[in-house]
């Protein structure tokens, strides 16, 4: 059975009013970065994940999980 | 963590970068289709196979790089950040297939008919780079446009 990523980066960030801009700041990483992840396009490493995580004060597995 | 004014800076260089690339990709297999529609355009002159030689070297450098021009911008980390390595690998293996596609038509066509060293080559480089340059475009533009 397939598996890819679910995330919930889009909800976090708008229950704060973030911009895709605001987080990507927050992160270190380009607009597009979080845009694509937040669409379930790309898949971010581990380092990445644990950035996003830590923007918002969450663990990385309160963030991504693994969807069937 | 950077600002948001540095964000919106990587995203403009990275949206007019799609879009050089698109040109690029336009200007490289006009300058190709004008090789393979032109008998003359394929004479042995040093300038030509120099200038060509330039072009595809530069054209490399850009699927390679992702834009070695734009070095020395300080949002270059972001511009050049994990998505856009991903799209750039993933072109370039679209560049190989595409590469590939072009040395077994080359293959077929040698089966019936003489095929010329050279215009085999140009073929070959032709179809991996136009690919590679048009397939990071479109990974790129897309990337910006979801959601």
């Amino acid at each position: 059975m397939a598996e890819h990523l679910a995330n919930r980066l889009k909800a976090e960030r708008e229950a704060r009013g973030w911009t895709q801009a605001e987080l990507a700041a927050r992160v270190g990483v380009s607009r597009k970065t979080i845009n694509t992840i937040e669409n379930g396009v790309f898949v971010p490493s581990t380092i990445t994940a644990l950035k996003i995580a830590g923007a918002f004060g969450l663990s990385v597995e309160q963030l991504f999980s693994i969807a069937r | 963590m950077r600002n948001v004014a540095d964000v919106e800076k990587a995203e403009r260089l990275g949206r007019s970068r799609s879009r050089v690339f698109f040109m690029m990709a336009l200007v490289f297999l006009l300058q190709q289709s004008v090789y393979f529609s032109a008998p003359s355009a394929r004479d042995n002159s040093q300038f030509r196979i120099g200038a060509w030689l330039i072009l595809v070297a530069l054209m490399l450098l850009l699927i390679g790089t992702g834009g070695f021009l734009l070095k020395g911008w300080k949002v270059l980390d972001l511009l050049n950040d994990e998505a856009s390595r991903h799209n750039r690998l993933k072109s370039q293996a679209f560049g190989f297939w595409g590469a590939m596609a072009a040395a077994i038509t080359i293959y077929l066509t040698a089966i019936y008919q003489p095929v010329d060293l050279k215009l085999a080559l140009h073929v070959i480089v032709t179809g991996g780079i136009g690919v590679a340059l048009l397939s990071f475009a479109a990974l790129e533009r897309r990337a910006y446009r979801l959601g």
